[in-house]
């Protein structure tokens, strides 16, 4: 098939494949459903199409990072807003490991273990944000 | 879009495929800027401007409207 170099048709293929997705993702979560009614919560879990539905919502969400950071107005310094983001990140993952430890039949190594996971899951947005603010910044 | 692509083209003696094959579209997507349905990029605006030896000017500008 001969490569598309008419960016009128290039748009179009671009929205074609917006509607792809869109009934793609209805037809997962249409899956999904069905595996949640029928089989209950684990069963729609252990299916690798949610495996793929969680997978595109990061990447999704990862994209959409890039969009946000262009449309924010703030003046604030790339740096602060890091520091920011790190001590709210911080408090959150001490509130997690706080909780687990609490909670009966977990001990603080289990605690440390949740909050560390959320401490690195928050983490790596925050300083992929910093990296796209900055960027920006230089442009 | 209003512009002047059709007559800058007709002026020249060439055929919607001609300019199409020239700037490296599809007859249709000329087709259509022709008629104003479609915007081309400015890429391709400067890509018909050369086809047609004419300026962005002469062949975009638009006053504005009120």
């Amino acid at each position: 098939m001969e490569k598309i170099k008419d960016e009128r048709l290039q748009l179009k293929n671009l929205k074609n494949i917006r509607i792809t997705f869109i009934v793609q993702t209805l037809g997962i979560l249409g899956i999904l459903l069905y595996d949640l009614i029928n089989y209950g919560m684990d069963g729609m879990t252990n299916n690798p199409v949610w495996f793929v539905f969680i997978l595109t919502g990061v990447i999704n969400a990862y994209l959409s990072m890039s969009i946000s950071v262009e449309h924010e107005k703030t003046k604030r310094s790339p740096v602060t807003r890091l520091y920011i983001s790190l001590g709210v990140i911080t408090l959150i993952s001490l509130l997690f490991v706080t909780f687990t430890a609490l909670t009966n039949g977990y001990n603080v190594m289990d605690g440390l273990l949740v909050g560390g996971i959320v401490f690195v899951c928050l983490v790596l947005p925050a300083f992929y944000m910093y990296g796209l603010r900055q960027k920006e910044r230089d442009e | 879009m209003e512009n002047k692509v059709k007559i800058a083209r007709v002026t020249l003696g060439l055929t919607q495929q001609e300019l199409a094959e020239k700037v490296g579209v599809t007859r249709q997507t000329i087709s259509l800027i022709e008629k104003g349905r479609y915007n081309p990029t400015l890429k391709l605006c400067l890509e018909i401007c050369y086809a047609v030896n004419q300026t962005l000017d002469e062949v975009f500008w638009q006053e504005r409207k009120e």
